[in-house]
């Protein structure tokens, strides 16, 4: 009889970790959390597969970036980034390689608006309202620490396995 | 006596405090042009580290409290936010600024496609990106203007207000072929792209059939799309055959303009002609020679 009450506790617990192992994995692979809207895009619709795409997309390469930036190397940055983006950031890792810096950016998540999609499907624009914590890092000094919230118009554009950033630029409004 | 002293020990203090408030005070200007030298005005005495991090640009100096600090242009040359944060022996003072985009020095044109038959409405897509001369997106609407030049024929231009750094349209093909010289400008910033506009479908498809010894030959008249344009050489024009023996087709290329077959076929005949999607007329020839 004690071993049937127990049942029911035991599948409870069980139920638990298992309900808090999945946002744990996303945790883990420190993959941003970003949501995204496609109510304003235009003027091509959002086909299916790229508004599954775009978050995804997106998500990871704010991660290479922070990455990039955190451990001031510029060959991560070429899977999620093209173009102006790319030369940008490879040379703002550079720029923090012969200062002696780095910055730490700890991601709390981005909320985005899709905007202008180009009727060939070959540009989609982005506007992303994205909170985080900014630290830069001297040496091994933290020097300063931030909490922000800063509007970025993103340009992504797509390649034969993804969206790759071109263009991210932080506006002081949309 | 004492509480005298108190009193001057506390003013002294508020006095240091706010000495060393404004020591590390840091207030660079709200907005910046991208590309441009600026000074930043520190407060205080001795010295003190200076960084400067931005969108590319990262980098620390030493500078002299109480002297202002020289931003180089080349420091400020990406748009986007800048941190700057003063550390002395006072303590750390930080602030933000945005610098924004230059005026507009470049554009980046998209034109799709690069081949259209002719009259298509809204057939071509145009797409501009406008970029100051750091590659920075300008955000300040700008006019831009889409212009379509064809020889002897009538220009189409249009005028798009961009948004976010861009301008977009559509335009319709014009009703002549020919290479077109498809424009976007802002100022005096012109990016020029061609678009081959090709002849439309036929239009009018017609043929002339006449018996021979050896079968049946036919011949389409010179072959245009509906606004009169040659429609190119090497279009498939498709004969048909049909009587009593069944069915025979002949793929014939347009060869200046005309396309010509000889048909195996002898008895009353049904001949048809067609180019892709287009009909031509049925000619029916009785079955004597």
């Amino acid at each position: 009889m004690t071993f049937l009450r127990v049942i029911p506790l035991f599948l409870l617990f069980s139920g638990f970790c298992v309900a808090a192992n999945v946002p744990a994995g996303d945790a883990a692979n420190g993959m941003p959390k970003v949501q995204i809207t496609y109510s304003k895009v235009g003027p091509r619709q959002i086909e299916d597969a790229t508004a599954r795409a775009i978050p995804r997309d997106y998500a990871s390469a704010w991660r290479t970036l922070a990455l990039a930036l955190e451990q001031n190397q510029t060959d991560l940055l070429d899977s999620y980034f093209v173009g102006t983006a790319l030369d940008k950031f490879v040379a703002a890792v550079e720029f923090q390689k012969s200062s002696g810096l780095r910055t730490r950016y700890i991601d709390h998540g981005h909320t985005v608006e899709a905007g202008f999609y180009s009727p060939d499907g070959g540009a989609l624009e982005l506007h992303d309202t994205a909170h985080m914590e900014i630290q830069i890092i001297d040496g091994g000094n933290l020097i300063h620490t931030e909490q922000v919230t800063l509007n970025y118009v993103a340009l992504m554009t797509p390649a034969a396995d993804r969206w790759n950033v071109r263009l991210l630029e932080s506006v002081p409004n949309f | 006596m004492f509480k005298l002293l108190s009193w001057a020990l506390l003013i002294a203090t508020c006095f240091f405090a706010a000495y060393a408030a404004r020591a590390a005070e840091i207030h660079p200007p709200a907005g910046v042009i991208a590309g441009t030298a600026f000074t930043i005005p520190t407060a205080g005495a001795g010295k003190a580290t200076f960084y400067l991090v931005g969108p590319t640009y990262t980098g620390k100096r030493e500078v002299q409290l109480g002297q202002a600090i020289e931003v180089n242009a080349e420091e400020v040359r990406s748009a986007g936010q800048y941190t700057v944060v003063l550390r002395s022996s006072d303590g750390e003072a930080s602030a933000n600024f945005y610098v924004t985009a230059n005026q507009p020095a470049a554009l980046s044109f998209l034109a799709h496609p690069s081949r259209i038959p002719v009259s298509q409405p809204n057939g071509i897509i145009a797409v501009a990106f406008i970029f100051d001369k750091f590659h920075n997106l300008v955000f300040q609407p700008q006019d831009v203007t889409f212009r379509l030049a064809l020889q002897n024929a009538a220009l189409i231009s249009r005028s798009v207000r961009t948004r976010d750094g861009i301008a977009w349209t559509r335009m319709d093909s014009s009703r002549k072929a020919g290479n077109a010289q498809f424009t976007a400008s802002v100022g005096s910033i012109e990016e020029k792209r061609v678009i081959q506009q090709v002849a439309s479908d036929p239009c009018n498809l017609r043929m002339r059939v006449q018996r021979n010894p050896k079968g049946i030959s036919v011949e389409t008249d010179p072959i245009r799309d509906c606004t009169g344009n040659p429609v190119p050489d090497g279009t498939v024009v498709t004969f048909t055959a049909q009587n009593a023996n069944g069915k025979s087709t002949v793929d014939a290329p347009l060869k200046k303009g005309v396309a010509r077959a000889e048909l195996n076929a002898s008895g009353p005949t049904t001949i048809s002609v067609a180019s892709g999607v287009v009909m031509g007329n049925e000619v029916r020839l009785a079955g004597a020679k």
